[in-house]
C-alpha cells in the first residue's frame, strides 16, 4: 500500500486538530529491542497512535469512525481496525448504505484483500441484502477473471440468496471469453451442483457443451477436468457414455495427441479394468501403450509420471493373466 | 540477471537478504504491519535451510526470542479468558485494555502468527519453556467453527483451509490436540475435494495448490491420511503433478509462480510422489527467479523478490535435494533439524 502523506499538501496530523486535542495518542510499544521493524511514515504513526488510543477508551464516535477510515487507508490488512470500525458503525446506528459505497472503493484498490471482502461479507449479513453483490463480484472479475476472493464472495452470496437464476449466463460469457478460465469452468459446477442438478439431460447437455469447447481448444485441462466432473454424475461412467468415447476415438484417429485426451483413454481403460469390463478399446495393453506414448513422446515433462502408472497397468495385467490361468486351470 | 551464474544458490546474498528484512523494513511495507511474525519467520526459516543459523549472533537470536514472546496473548487474570490467547502478529495492538469480553476481542492471538511464532522459537532452538501451552490450546479451540474449520482470530476474520493447516501445526507442536476437532476437521477438507481432485479453500469453491497443500498437510499431522480413497489419492497425484509447467502453477491454466516449488512439491511429497516430477525443470525454473546480486528469489523471473517467494523457493529447492540445502519436514514447513528440536521437547514433556 502507498503511503502518500508526502505527496498530500491537504493532510493535517491529527496532533494538529484542534477537534482531537482531548485526545493523547499511544505510541506503539513494541518492547527494548524489536526486529522486523517497519519504518513507518510519520502520518501512519500518527494515525496508528490515535487510533490506539480511541479504541483504550473504546470511543465510538463519528470523528473515530473516520479515522479508522485513515487507518484502513495506511493499511487495509488491519483487520482489528475493520472491526472497530463495524462496532462504531453499529453504536451509531450508522446508515449503511454510504458504507457499501465505500467498501466498493476499497476493494477497488485492493481488490485481493482477505479483510475487505470479508467486511464487505458483515455488511450484507447485517443487512439481508445481496442486491449489489453480483454486480460488485462481476466488476472485481472483469478486473481479474481468477481473483479467488472475488469467486469465494459470489459463491457465497449466491448460495445464501439463491441467486442462481443468471449465472449460467454470466459463466457463458466468461469461457466465451477464455476458454481457459478455470475459475469459470468451477462456478459451472457449481450451478449445476446446487441449481440446475445433474438430470441425464443435463448431464447430456454438459456433455455437449464441453466436446464443443474441447473440440475448440484440445490442449486445455480446465474443459477436460470439468468433462471427467459431469461424468462423475452418469452412472455409466467414463467409458460407458457412448457419445463421450466416440468423441475421443475420433479425435485420436485424428492424430490429436493432447496429454488430456491420452490422460483421459487411460482413465477410460483403468475403470473398465476396475469394474471387470475391459473390451478391445479399453485394456490394459491400451493403457500401457498411451502411458508408453506419453512417457517418451507427448508429455516428457511428466515421464517419470507416466512410467509409474504404466507399472501399475503392467501390475494389473500380470493379475489379470494369472486370474485367467487360474479360470483355466478350474475349467480343465 | 544474468543466468548463466544463476546455476547455484547464492548462499551469501541470501543470508545477508534475510537478515535485512530481520533488521528493519522501509514505509513501503506499512501493510504488513499487522503480520511482522510472518516475515519474521519467512526470514528466520530461510535462514535455517540455508544452515544458517549459527550464524546468527546469539543477541540477535535472543532478541527475536525476547520480541516474540512479548507478542504472546496471556489470558486474564480477572477473568480466567482463554479464548483471547496465541500470539498477535504485532504490537500494533498491544496495549492494555479494559478487561471485557467485548474489549479482549481487540486484542487476541491469530492462528497464523501462532503457527509461524512457533516456528521461530523451534528454528531458533527455543525450550517453548516461556509458552503458556494450556492457554493457546484453549485459543485454538475457540476458533473452529460448526462447519469445522478456524477462524484466524476472535472477531473480525474469515474461516477457511489456511487456519485449519495453522490450528493443525499449533496442536501437533504443543502436542495437544484437545483443541482440535480432527473429525469435524477432517469431514471439511474431505468436503473440500473438487470434481478435479485437487482442494479448494472451501466446500465447491476452485482448487488451488495452497490451499490442497494446508488440507493433505493437516491429514498428514492429524494422522487422516487413510480418510482419502485410493482414487482421491491417485487423482490428487495427477492434479498436482499436472500443476508443473517447467516450475508449478497454482491452478489450471494460471501463470507458474516460484511458492508452488514448495507448495505443490510439499503435497507431492506427502503423498510420496515428488520423485514423479521433473526435478531438472523445476530447478530451473526456481533459479529464473533467484537475483544472485542481492539475494532473494521472486514468483517471476525478473520481478520483485520478497521474503516468501525466497524462502518458499529455497525450501521447494529443498525439497529435490538441492546441494547446500537443509531438508525440509514438509508438513510443518520447518527444517528436519527444528523438527528433531521439537521433538526431544515433546519427549521432555512426557517425561516431566
Amino acid at each position: 500500500m502507498s503511503d502518500c502523506s508526502d505527496h498530500d499538501p491537504n493532510w493535517v496530523p491529527y496532533k494538529e486538530r484542534p477537534e482531537w486535542n482531548d485526545v493523547t495518542p499511544i505510541p506503539e510499544n513494541d518492547g527494548p529491542n524489536p526486529v522486523v521493524v517497519i519504518a513507518h511514515s510519520e502520518k501512519f504513526e500518527d494515525v496508528y497512535g490515535y487510533f490506539r488510543s480511541v479504541l483504550q477508551r473504546n470511543e465510538k464516535s463519528k470523528r473515530a469512525l473516520h479515522l479508522t477510515k485513515d487507518a484502513v487507508e495506511l493499511n487495509p490488512a488491519n483487520y482489528t481496525v475493520w472491526q472497530y470500525r463495524r462496532d462504531i458503525l453499529k453504536t451509531l446506528n450508522t446508515n449503511l448504505q454510504s458504507e457499501f459505497a465505500y467498501v466498493e472503493s476499497v476493494i477497488k484498490q485492493s481488490p485481493k484483500n482477505y479483510q475487505v471482502w470479508h467486511h464487505r461479507r458483515v455488511l450484507v449479513e447485517w443487512l439481508q441484502d445481496a442486491s449489489l453483490e453480483l454486480e460488485l463480484t462481476k466488476d472485481a472479475l472483469e478486473q481479474d477473471p481468477k481473483n479467488y476472493h472475488a469467486w469465494q464472495h459470489r459463491q457465497w452470496v449466491i448460495k445464501t440468496f439463491g441467486l442462481y437464476s443468471q449465472e449460467m449466463e454470466f459463466v457463458d460469457i466468461l469461457i466465451t471469453e477464455d476458454v481457459r478460465n478455470n475459475s469459470a469452468w468451477n462456478q459451472r459446477y457449481f450451478v449445476l451442483n446446487n441449481h440446475l442438478g445433474w438430470s441425464d439431460l443435463n448431464v447430456q447437455k454438459e456433455i455437449c457443451y464441453t466436446l464443443e469447447k474441447i473440440k475448440f481448444v484440445k490442449n486445455n485441462e480446465s474443459a477436460w477436468n470439468y468433462l471427467r466432473g459431469i461424468l462423475l454424475h452418469d452412472k455409466r461412467g467414463l467409458c460407458g457414455n457412448a457419445v463421450v468415447s466416440s468423441f475421443c476415438e475420433d479425435l485420436y484417429k485424428n492424430k490429436c495427441r493432447s496429454p488430456y485426451l491420452l490422460a483421459f483413454i487411460i482413465d477410460m481403460c483403468d475403470e473398465a479394468i476396475k469394474k471387470d469390463e475391459t473390451n478391445c478399446l479399453y485394456n490394459p495393453e491400451r493403457a500401457i501403450e498411451l502411458c508408453e506414448a506419453l512417457a517418451s513422446k507427448y508429455d516428457k515433462i511428466r515421464t517419470k509420471y507416466w512410467n509409474y502408472l504404466l507399472e501399475r497397468f503392467r501390475k494389473c495385467r500380470g493379475e489379470q493373466i494369472i486370474n485367467s490361468n487360474g479360470l483355466m486351470d478350474e475349467i480343465e | 540477471m544474468n543466468n548463466e551464474e544463476n546455476k547455484d544458490i547464492a548462499h551469501r546474498q541470501h543470508v545477508k537478504y534475510f537478515m535485512r528484512f530481520l533488521n528493519i523494513l522501509p514505509p513501503s511495507l506499512s501493510s504488513h504491519d499487522t503480520t511482522r511474525v510472518t516475515i519474521a519467520y519467512f526470514s528466520v526459516a530461510g535462514l535455517d535451510v540455508l544452515g544458517s543459523i549459527s550464524s546468527m549472533s546469539l543477541e540477535l537470536r535472543s532478541r527475536i526470542i525476547d520480541w516474540l514472546y512479548r507478542l504472546q496473548v496471556h489470558p486474564y487474570k480477572e477473568t480466567g479468558n482463554m479464548s483471547i490467547c496465541g500470539f498477535q502478529g504485532s504490537s500494533t495492538i498491544n496495549m492494555d485494555l479494559e478487561v471485557t469480553d467485548s474489549m479482549c476481542h481487540y486484542r487476541c492471538g491469530h492462528l497464523a502468527m501462532t503457527y509461524t511464532g512457533l516456528c521461530i522459537l523451534l528454528a531458533l532452538g527455543d525450550d517453548l519453556s516461556r509458552l503458556n501451552r494450556k492457554a493457546i490450546v484453549e485459543g485454538v479451540k475457540a476458533l473452529q467453527t460448526v462447519e469445522g474449520n478456524f477462524a484466524a482470530t476472535l472477531s473480525g476474520c474469515e474461516s477457511d483451509m489456511r487456519f485449519v493447516y495453522c490450528a493443525a501445526c499449533i496442536s501437533y507442536i504443543l502436542n495437544d490436540w484437545s483443541g482440535f476437532d480432527i473429525e469435524k476437521a477432517t469431514d471439511y477438507i474431505l468436503r473440500s475435494i473438487n470434481y478435479d481432485y485437487g482442494i479448494a479453500q472451501c466446500p465447491e469453491l476452485e482448487s488451488h495448490g495452497g490451499t490442497t497443500f494446508c488440507a493433505l498437510a493437516t491429514l498428514a499431522l492429524t494422522d487422516q491420511m487413510h480418510r482419502l480413497s485410493e482414487q482421491q489419492v491417485e487423482g490428487l497425484k495427477r492434479w498436482l503433478l499436472f500443476r508443473q509447467i517447467d516450475g508449478f502453477q497454482g491452478r489450471p491454466n494460471k501463470p507458474v509462480d516460484t511458492c508452488y516449488s514448495f507448495w505443490v512439491g510439499a503435497s507431492l511429497k506427502i503423498l510420496d510422489a515428488l520423485q514423479y516430477s521433473n526435478y531438472g525443470s523445476n530447478r530451473r525454473y526456481v533459479y529464473e527467479t533467484q537475483d544472485s546480486v542481492v539475494g532473494g528469489f521472486s514468483k517471476w523471473p525478473d520481478t520483485c523478490t520478497d521474503p516468501m517467494h525466497t524462502y518458499l523457493g529455497l525450501a521447494g529447492l529443498s525439497l529435490i535435494g538441492e546441494n547446500g540445502l537443509l531438508e525440509i519436514e514438509p508438513t510443518l514447513n520447518i527444517t528436519k533439524r527444528a523438527h528433531t528440536h521439537l521433538k526431544s521437547l515433546h519427549q521432555q514433556w512426557a517425561e516431566s
